[in-house]
This record gives C-alpha cells, sequence and structure tokens, in this order.
C-alpha cells in the first residue's frame, strides 16, 4: 500500500488551509503528523479520506491515480479515519456499530446476529480487548469505545489508518494499549498516520513526520534524525524558551486561599489533598482520566461532593454551588470551551457580564451602555481581536474565544481562578498571550488552579504542582523538584507510595 | 493576529427583523388591492381583535420556547378557564375576583407542573405538555359532564368586546402583555438569564444561574398567559363549548415560528411572535376576501408555516 | 414468548416495565368483569386496536430516525375520503383504487420527508405544515362524509379468517414483518443509526436523506391503510375521521419504550403499547369509568411511561 498526495491545494473563502502540501505513507509505517491548530492538519485529512475535495493536486494510490467524490469512496479503497469525535451509536451494541454498513447475512439476505457477534469478538480479540460485543456502547469507557472505532475499521480491511489526536481522551496504561495495538497493525502492513501534540508519543510510534504550519509543508524527515527541540522549533518558528513567562520564585508563605482535604466525589474523585496560596499558580497535573477536571468541578460546586472538606480562605466552604462560588469570589474556565464556555449566541458583551449581572443591572434593568464600555475596557486589556463588544463570540479563533472568557472570570472573581486546559485549540501566539495574562493574573493577587495535561505547558508555568493519580493526590512539586519527569513520575506511581500535599 | 475561525457562521436566508414587517406589507397590499374595503379601519381592528387571544398566548409560548422547550397545554388552560368563567352562572360582577383567583391558581398549578416535570424529572416538553392537556381535558370534561355553559360576568364581556376611547381592550390588553414581555425580555437580568439558559443550559449553570427556576418561570408564564388569554377569549364569544381555543396550542408554535423563534431555544423575540400571530391571521381573513372557500386557509396554513420556516432558519455552518 | 424474547424483555427496561403493567392490567380484568376474559372480547379488543396499531407502527419508525409525524390524521382522513369518493364513483376498479390509495399515502408521507430533507426544517413544524395543507385540501372537496364502498370491502373489513378478525391479522403482520425488518435488515440497523447519531451517521456513509424518506413514507403507507379500514367499516370517507388519530398514535409508542429523540425502540415495544392503552381502556370501560375520567388516566400514563424511561438525546 503506498498512497501518495501531491501538491494539495485548499482554500475556502478567506482562508487558504493548504498550499502546495505533498504527502505520503506506505503500509507498515507509522507516520506522524505536527502542526499548531490551524496548521492544516485535519484539512489534510479531510482531503485525504474524500470529505473535502482539492482544489488542486493529485492522489494517487499504489501508483493509480485516484479521486473521491464522497466519504464511500476513500472507505472503499481501503483508507479510515478515527476522528476525534468518535462517530458511533452509543444506543446499540459494539457488534452493531463494527458492523453497520457491512454485516454479514444468511442465505436469505437477512442478517446473521450471532455471526456478526462473533465476527466482532475475533477482530476485538485480534486487538486484544475483551468487550463483550452485545454491550450498548454508551457503558463503554472512552479509551473502550476508541477500540471499537478502530475495530471498525478493521473490519472493513483498512489499509490506511488515521488517528487523529487518539491521546487526547485516554492516558496511562490505555495509552499503553493503544499503542501495542498500532504496532501490530504495522506489523500487519497497515499504513498509519498518527496526529498528536504529544512529542514523546510521535518519537516513540513513528518512523517518518511531517510538519505543517500555517498550510505549508516545512518538511518531511525520518524521526531518527530529530529531536525534540529541532522539531519544535519547525513547529512553532521560534524558540521554546520564549514560550513561557519567566518564573517567579514562589514560596508557599502564607496562609491558603483554598485549603481541600480528602474530599471524594464519584465517580472519580477518591481523595484529594491541597493549598492554594494566594498570588500563585498551582498546577494540577495527571494523566486524562485521573480525575482532575472533577476536582474543579467539584470545589466549585457544579458537582456534588460525597465528602472531605473545602476552606476559603479560613472558612469552612460547604454547600457549595456555582452561584455561591462567584459570590466568594472563584471562576472557572471549564475545559469545553464550546460546548460549556462561550455563549454560542450571544456576544462579546453579553459573554463577558454573565457570571456578574448583579453588577450591571439596578433593580432588575440592565446597564446596556456600561456593559458595552466594561467589555471595551476587557477587549482592550486582552488583546481581543474583534471589531466591537457588540459582536458575536462563535465566529473569534479559538484563542479569542479562551481570552473573552479569561475576560469574563478574572472581572468576576478576584480570589480564586480555576483553569482547565486553558490553551488547549490555541494558536501558539494566542497562547503566549494567554500565558502572560495567567502570569499577570496571579501577580495581582489572585490565586490560580492550573489543570494541563500539556507537561510542557503545567512544567512551563506552575509554580508549585499538585499530581494526582485515580482520582488521588500522589505529591506535590515544590519549584525547585518540578520537571516533566517528575510530575509523569508521579501521576504513573504506584497507589501504594502516596505522598500527601502540605 | 486577527483571524477568525474558518467555519462559516450560520447565516440566515432572511431575518425576521425586515422579514416580517415585508411579509405583513405584502400580504396587505395584495389584499387591499382585491378588495380595498379590506384595509379599511373597521376591519383592520376586526382582525386584530380576533387575532388578540392567540396573540396572548404566543406571547407566553415565547417564553418557553426560549428556554428549549413547547407547550401543548395552552389549549387545554384556556378551555378550562372559560369554564371556569361560566361555572358561576351569573353576569354580576362580584363574583370575578373567584373566578381569577381560580383561573390564576389552575395556571399556577399548571405551569409549575409543566416546569417540574421538565426540568427535575427530564421529560420531553412536547410529552409533558401533552400529558397535561389530556389530564386537563378530562378533569375540565368531567367537572362540565360534557356539557359546559353559564352566563360570563359582564366584566369578561367588556374585556372581550368592550371599547375605551375607540380602542378594543383586547388590543390594549395585548399591547399592554406585549410590552412588559418586551421589556422584561430585552432589558431585565431576568430576561438576560432567560436567553442564557435557552442558549445553553449549561453553561447558564457554570455562570451561576439557577437555570430550573428559570425554566419554570417560563412554564408558570405561560399558563398565566394561557389563562388570560382564555378569559379574553370567551369574554369575546360570550359562552363557552367543549372545545373553546381548539387549535390554539399548535396554532401558537406555528405563529412564533413565523415570527422567526428558534425551536433549539435562545433566540426569538415576543415582538416577532405576535407579528408571526398577526400575518397568520391574516392569512386566515386573506383567504375569505379574495373569494376562495373558507376551507382554503388550512392548505395556506400550510404553506405558510413551512415557507416561514425555511426562509427564517439558520443554515447549517 | 419464546425464551428469547423474555430475554429481550428483561435487558430491556421500558419493554420489561410495560409488559408487566400489562399483565397487570390483564389481571385486573380478570377480575373486574367475567365479560372480560371472553374470547369475544379478545377479538374485539384485536379489531379495535387494529388502526391504533399500524398508526403506532408508522410513526414509530418515524420517531425512531429521529423526527415525528404530526400529518398521519390528516393523511388518514385523506385516504380514506380518497377511497371512499373513487370507489363510489368506479365501483369495478375497487382493488385498482385500494393500491392507488396505498400509494397516495405513501407520496403524502414522501412529501413530509423530502421536505425535511430540503429544507432542514424541524419535523414537527414541516408536518404540521402538511397536516394543515392535507386537511385543508380534503375539506375544499367536502365537508360531510361522503362516497361508498363495495359490499364485499365492508365484509372483508368486518370479517373474520380462522376466528381472528381480518384487520387484526393485518395488524400483527405489519407489527412482525417490522419488527424483522428493524432487527434483521440493514436498512432497519441503518434507522436506529440515522435516529442515534445523524451526523456519525452521514460519516459511515449512510444516507440519512433516504432513510428520512423512506420513513415518512411508510408512515403514510401505514396511515393509508388506516384510512381504507375506516372507509371499510362506515362505508363513507369522513372528513374528519382522522382528527384525533395523530397524538393517539403517539402514547402507545412512548409508552412502548420509544424514545423521542430517535434511535431506540422496538417493534414488540410498541405492540405492547398499543395492547397497554386498549386493555386500559377496555378495563375502564368495564368498570364504568366515565370516558372524561379515562382522558385523565391516559394523560397519567404518559407522564409515568416518560418520566421511567431516559431519553438522553432529547431533541423534542
Amino acid at each position: 500500500m503506498y498512497l501518495e498526495l501531491t501538491k494539495i491545494e485548499k482554500g475556502f473563502p478567506g482562508v487558504r488551509s493548504l498550499d502546495g502540501v505533498d504527502f505520503s505513507v506506505r503500509g507498515g509505517e507509522v507516520h506522524a503528523l505536527v502542526g499548531e491548530n490551524g496548521a492544516g492538519k485535519s484539512t489534510l485529512m479531510k482531503v485525504l479520506s474524500g470529505i473535502y475535495l482539492p482544489d488542486a493536486g493529485s492522489i494517487h494510490l499504489d501508483g493509480e491515480l485516484r479521486q473521491w467524490r464522497a466519504p464511500a469512496d476513500a472507505i472503499a479503497a481501503g483508507i479510515h479515519v478515527i476522528h476525534q469525535e468518535l462517530m458511533l451509536f452509543p444506543e446499540r451494541s459494539v457488534a452493531e456499530n463494527i458492523f453497520l454498513t457491512n454485516p454479514p447475512r444468511t442465505r436469505f439476505g437477512l442478517i446473521d446476529t450471532s455471526a456478526m457477534v462473533e465476527r466482532a469478538a475475533s477482530i476485538l480479540e485480534r486487538l486484544g480487548h475483551e468487550i463483550d460485543p452485545r454491550t450498548k456502547v454508551r457503558k463503554l469507557s472512552v479509551a473502550d469505545q476508541q477500540m471499537v472505532e478502530i475495530a471498525k475499521a478493521l473490519s472493513a480491511d483498512a489499509r490506511l489508518l488515521v488517528l487523529d489526536e487518539p491521546t487526547a481522551v485516554i492516558s496511562g496504561r490505555e495509552a499503553e494499549l493503544l499503542f501495542d495495538r498500532v504496532e501490530r497493525l504495522r506489523k500487519d502492513g497497515v499504513g498509519i498516520v498518527y496526529i498528536s501534540h504529544r512529542l514523546e508519543e510521535i518519537f516513540r510510534l513513528s518512523d517518518r513526520i511531517t510538519v505543517l504550519k500555517d498550510g505549508k509543508l516545512v518538511a518531511t524527515v525520518d524521526t531518527k534524525d530529530v529531536d525534540r527541540d529541532k522539531l519544535v522549533a519547525m513547529m512553532v518558528g521560534r524558540e521554546l524558551a520564549d514560550i513561557y513567562p519567566p518564573p517567579r520564585k514562589f514560596s508557599g508563605v502564607g496562609k491558603p486561599v483554598l485549603s481541600v482535604r480528602n474530599l471524594k466525589s464519584a465517580p472519580r474523585v477518591k481523595d484529594v489533598s491541597f493549598d492554594l496560596f494566594p498570588g500563585e499558580i498551582l498546577g494540577l497535573g495527571g494523566l486524562v482520566g485521573a480525575g482532575r477536571s472533577e476536582v474543579a468541578h467539584t470545589v466549585f460546586g457544579s458537582e456534588a461532593s460525597e465528602g472531605g472538606t473545602v476552606e476559603l480562605a479560613g472558612d469552612t466552604y460547604h454547600h457549595r454551588t456555582p452561584s455561591v462560588s462567584i459570590q466568594a469570589g472563584i471562576g472557572f474556565v471549564t475545559e469545553d470551551r464550546k460546548g460549556e464556555g462561550v455563549m454560542m449566541l450571544m456576544d462579546c458583551a453579553r459573554n463577558i457580564s454573565a457570571p456578574d449581572l448583579g453588577s450591571f443591572s439596578e433593580h432588575g434593568f440592565l446597564d446596556s451602555p456600561r456593559e458595552e464600555a466594561v467589555a471595551k475596557e476587557e477587549i482592550a486589556r486582552f488583546r481581543i481581536a474583534i471589531p466591537g463588544p457588540r459582536y458575536m463570540v462563535r465566529n473569534l479563533s479559538g484563542g479569542n474565544q479562551q481570552k473573552v472568557l479569561l475576560a469574563r472570570w478574572s472581572r468576576a472573581c478576584h480570589r480564586v481562578l480555576i483553569l482547565d486546559e486553558p490553551t488547549r485549540g490555541v494558536d501558539v501566539g494566542a497562547k503566549v498571550e494567554i500565558y502572560k495574562f495567567i502570569r499577570e493574573l496571579a501577580d495581582s493577587g489572585v490565586a490560580i488552579l492550573m489543570i494541563s495535561s500539556e507537561l510542557n505547558e503545567l512544567v512551563g508555568m506552575s509554580d508549585r504542582i499538585v499530581v494526582m493519580r485515580e482520582g488521588r493526590t500522589m505529591g506535590t512539586l515544590e519549584k525547585t523538584e518540578i520537571s516533566e519527569a517528575a510530575v509523569m513520575q508521579l501521576a504513573t506511581a504506584e497507589t501504594g507510595k502516596e505522598g500527601r500535599a502540605t | 493576529m486577527s483571524h477568525t475561525s474558518s467555519a462559516a457562521s450560520p447565516r440566515r436566508l432572511l431575518s425576521p427583523a425586515t422579514g416580517l414587517p415585508i411579509a405583513l406589507l405584502v400580504l396587505l397590499a395584495i389584499a387591499g388591492f382585491i378588495q380595498p374595503s379590506f384595509l379599511s379601519a373597521r376591519n383592520l381592528q376586526d382582525i386584530l381583535t380576533q387575532a388578540a387571544p392567540l396573540c396572548i398566548v404566543v406571547i407566553g409560548q415565547t417564553f418557553v420556547i426560549l428556554v428549549r422547550g413547547l407547550d401543548l397545554s395552552v389549549a387545554s388552560v384556556m378551555a378550562t378557564v372559560a369554564v371556569i368563567a361560566t361555572a358561576f352562572n351569573t353576569t354580576d360582577n362580584a363574583v370575578l375576583p373567584q373566578i381569577i383567583a381560580l383561573s390564576l391558581l389552575l395556571a399556577l398549578v399548571v405551569g409549575t407542573i409543566n416546569g417540574y416535570l421538565v426540568v427535575k424529572r427530564n421529560v420531553s416538553p412536547f410529552l409533558a405538555t401533552l400529558a397535561m392537556m389530556t389530564v386537563l381535558q378530562g378533569v375540565r370534561f368531567y367537572y362540565t359532564q360534557g356539557a359546559p355553559g353559564g352566563s360570563l360576568p359582564s366584566a369578561l364581556r367588556f374585556l372581550g368586546t368592550g371599547q375605551v376611547a375607540g380602542v378594543p381592550v383586547n388590543l390594549l390588553v395585548v399591547l399592554g402583555v406585549l410590552a412588559i414581555a418586551a421589556i422584561l425580555l430585552s432589558r431585565t437580568t431576568l430576561g438576560r438569564k432567560i436567553y442564557i439558559v435557552g442558549g445553553n443550559p449549561r453553561s447558564a449553570e457554570l455562570v451561576g444561574i439557577n437555570a430550573g427556576r428559570v425554566t419554570i418561570f417560563c412554564y408558570v408564564t405561560s399558563a398565566v398567559l394561557a389563562a388570560l388569554s382564555g378569559l379574553v377569549l370567551v369574554g369575546f364569544v360570550g359562552s363557552v363549548d367543549n372545545w373553546v381555543g381548539r387549535g390554539y396550542e399548535l396554532d401558537s408554535i406555528v405563529a412564533a415560528v413565523i415570527g422567526g423563534i428558534a425551536l433549539t431555544g435562545g433566540r426569538g423575540s415576543p415582538i416577532n411572535s405576535v407579528l408571526g400571530a398577526i400575518i397568520l391571521m391574516l392569512t386566515f381573513n386573506f383567504v375569505v376576501i379574495v373569494g376562495l372557500p373558507v376551507q382554503a386557509q388550512f392548505v395556506i396554513k400550510g404553506l405558510v408555516i413551512i415557507a416561514a420556516a425555511a426562509l427564517f432558519r439558520r443554515m447549517p455552518a | 414468548m419464546n425464551g428469547a424474547k423474555s430475554f429481550r424483555a428483561i435487558s430491556n427496561p421500558p419493554l420489561a416495565i410495560a409488559s408487566v403493567a400489562l399483565l397487570v392490567l390483564i389481571v385486573t380484568g380478570f377480575v373486574m368483569s367475567e365479560r372480560f376474559g371472553t374470547f369475544r372480547n379478545f377479538t374485539n379488543l384485536l379489531e379495535q386496536a387494529a388502526p391504533l396499531g399500524v398508526l403506532a407502527l408508522g410513526q414509530m419508525l418515524v420517531v425512531l430516525a429521529g423526527g415525528i409525524d404530526l400529518s398521519i390524521g390528516a393523511i388518514v382522513t385523506a385516504c380514506a375520503v380518497a377511497v371512499a369518493a373513487l370507489c363510489d364513483l368506479y365501483p369495478e376498479l375497487a382493488p385498482l383504487i385500494l393500491v392507488g390509495t396505498m400509494f397516495l399515502g405513501a407520496a403524502l408521507g414522501a412529501i413530509n420527508g423530502v421536505i425535511i430533507n430540503r429544507t432542514g426544517v424541524h419535523p414537527l413544524i414541516v408536518t404540521l405544515g402538511t397536516s394543515s395543507a392535507i386537511s385543508g385540501v380534503v375539506l375544499l372537496y367536502t365537508m360531510r362524509p361522503v362516497g361508498g364502498v363495495p359490499i364485499w370491502l365492508e365484509d372483508a373489513a368486518y370479517g373474520a379468517t380462522l376466528g381472528l378478525p381480518n384487520v387484526a391479522i393485518i395488524m400483527i403482520l405489519a407489527f412482525a414483518l417490522v419488527g424483522l425488518a428493524l432487527r434483521k435488515t440493514a436498512t432497519g440497523h441503518a434507522l436506529y443509526a440515522v435516529g442515534g447519531n445523524a451526523s456519525a451517521a452521514t460519516a459511515v456513509g449512510l444516507s440519512v436523506s433516504r432513510l428520512t424518506l423512506l420513513a415518512y413514507s411508510a408512515s403514510g403507507f401505514f396511515a393509508a391503510l388506516a384510512g381504507i379500514y375506516f372507509a371499510s367499516r362506515t362505508g363513507t370517507g369522513d372528513p374528519r375521521v382522522g382528527d384525533a388519530m395523530t397524538l393517539a398514535s403517539i402514547t402507545p409508542v412512548v409508552v412502548g419504550g420509544t424514545v423521542l429523540g430517535g434511535g431506540v425502540g422496538t417493534a414488540m415495544g410498541t405492540f405492547v403499547g398499543v395492547a397497554l392503552v386498549s386493555v386500559l381502556g377496555n378495563v375502564l370501560n368495564y368498570m364504568n369509568v366515565s370516558t372524561f375520567a379515562q382522558w385523565v388516566v391516559q394523560g397519567i400514563v404518559i407522564l409515568a411511561a416518560v418520566s421511567i424511561y431516559v431519553d438522553r438525546s432529547r431533541k423534542l
């Protein structure tokens, strides 16, 4: 199997997504595709899989010129994409999901249910996984659901598999299993395109790496010929050192503004303890699924807690609800910007004023001019690229949307700011700005709890780091102890050796 | 460094703000052309008066649709209120306070139950309000044993048919309710909360808004306005029958959709909904004016619904 | 029920609950009145339930695909009037007219599907619109019952084969075929997919528009069957016959465990739902509960059903 894309061009109104990109994959190779958000990776994959028709350029499969008129054509040719957003049917069984478009049939043309279950079982076994094929997909963990997606591709004899950020939703043991499967598939002669931000994985799995930037091909290199710094420099175009603001010398002195002890909340939070001091950036690290976001929601009050205590500036803080937390000065920029954070139907000013309507109203009536004026200030302060406060937020880029959220919460809440993946899906330029703002906020006295799955970011930004594993805090790293290796060690340590935060 | 995301934002083919007045004017123009007397003040006033109960109900329906719901129980509420109004069988206004109190109580109970089912029991609004409609129907028929009747207090007749300084009272009621609703939705924190909840209930919770309370408020408002509309309608007609108000639940949804509301929530305005109701009423009258048989109004109504929804919907990105 | 089917019921909570409720009702019926347990009552019940049954079947297919059909009643009416009027004019062409009416129903349903596909307007609104338009057209033709049907058709509608009413046999056949199709054909599985997650369905190459069209056409077809039935029973086409049918077709579907959001539900469940609603009415009649009180009970039954079943997608 040899797939070659040559000089692919693809544009949309106002944007040139792909500008003369070359890309090829061989059977039995793992080819990594890297680049910042907006670099064109996802567009390239959509062209490869038939979702988009390229404006110019050609696709050759095994030497023959091919054209995909619809995704079905690419699928028929053996090209399967496993998207980040899983395309499964939650109320249907695993077997039904796998064989939806091509089920085994009996003599009379009807679907042979037992054969379907059997075949599904054997494919799953080939992947080294034991899930009962009759289980409804919604009952599976995300990692298992991902397995079902891969099984779907295998059932149709995939020759090329595109994995789009597969470890965005799994980590630890499950990620290991995934890597294991990737190896097996590679040995079977399947070609694999692996898209990820996790450079450790790229170096571990891939044979070649292609770097895209702003729609153009930067380079395609053999993995062994390049190292981490060189790769980042190609992706980003600048030195790593410039990205994070200079660290502050901080030691956990004074009284904590937030004290969490033995926090418990079903199903993921089992025993979490830490202190948060004013003016510091406390990183909350751990693998995906460790329960970090759940801790944030429990402290904020948007999830119920089942045990443990939270103290806010020395006073016990029970019966938490978002409304009470906001009043108390705690703000929360959640993980899911588009689904939960930004109000897509509203303009910038309304998004900013949302948690604090009280301060914009008198006797229940809103003061629109004031809302606008405040929004203008925040737009200037956070350098949000938007024509004016009454423009719709949904038209903004990810980075600008994130800035709107930062403006919203930092305005309304001055004691504690919880940030969950603050730069996910944000381009590098905006990232640098956001890091700067976060540091400024901390310097002004706000206590910041920052959750991040990007080790680099966590290590670069935090003054101290608390690490969680499977619902428990495993230890705290002081400034001098912080390193990516130290975090990973605690994040993957055996549960027997737990350390508590002091 | 300003770059917007490449995904196109959903655009409408036509915005209700421009489309509705145009549609209204076009309808009036055509009708006036065919039958000049259509545009007489008398006729227009008649049409508006006929439309009054629907306008009141559609304002309530707007609240509910804004928070991603539907209220199919409004017609039943109207009918039950009509039964209450005639239950005392007297034209003496002394019973007015009882009628108003009972109607209000009914509305509060119905609205709260509807809201509770949707919010706390996670029942689909369609089914919850459908069930409520059926239950109310049963209760009302049981009470009247299928034979409602009786006289109304004269004050209600005045409400439905009277005039103040030459302006029909029911129109004044519509204007009053519309003014309050419009101001509440566009100028107050409660109104803002309604739009936020309708846009995304989860986001609303995360900014400290009690989405459940806001939603229940909308269902109660719808029930209360349905009750008010019932009083106006029975006042207008002067008597009650088994099926008074029938069809108002679906017509109010249709009117709101013609007015450009989004069934997905978070978008819409009471003024546009009322315009939608008036346009709907106009099409009914239009049919008669143009000389088509009365039944044709159903055909036209069907076409208008689909056309309006198609024109005002947002195209997917 | 054979072994495999009982297992299915147990693994499907809504169906299990509805089945238990049905059993309770049947027992109550036996206790309440000795006339309840007779074969006569059983066949009467089946006969009365038949039109509701096929309508619920059609509605279920539409709901499974993620939509809703509020025009069912209007299509029933249109077909009833068409059959009666045409048979009156051309009695010798009756068989052809019957077939033609079935096509008419399917075509009207297809119109719903086409409008939904092309305009992207919510099915609730589209079918409301077509319902109004179709009723209007029928009313323009006639405001009162018209036409007539051949004697043999009337006889067939009232008749029985092997002890069971003909119409009941048709209903049971319909349920069996649809149930089989849903469980054992690729199209059936695809229907669940479209209702469960339309974007994923497109991503795997299914044609959402084709399946939507199919579902609404099927619903129209079943509405035609019901319309033919009503015309045959009464001997005329009544332009008001379908008025209450639309909302009536929804209750059994919901009670039987089909979720309004789509993607979940079974033919068996809908059958139990139809049985439940019919037996409930029957038992209440024997208990001398007035029609009015029965409405109250109906409303409560709907509420009980949906409070118990969880709709995770909540599209309506």
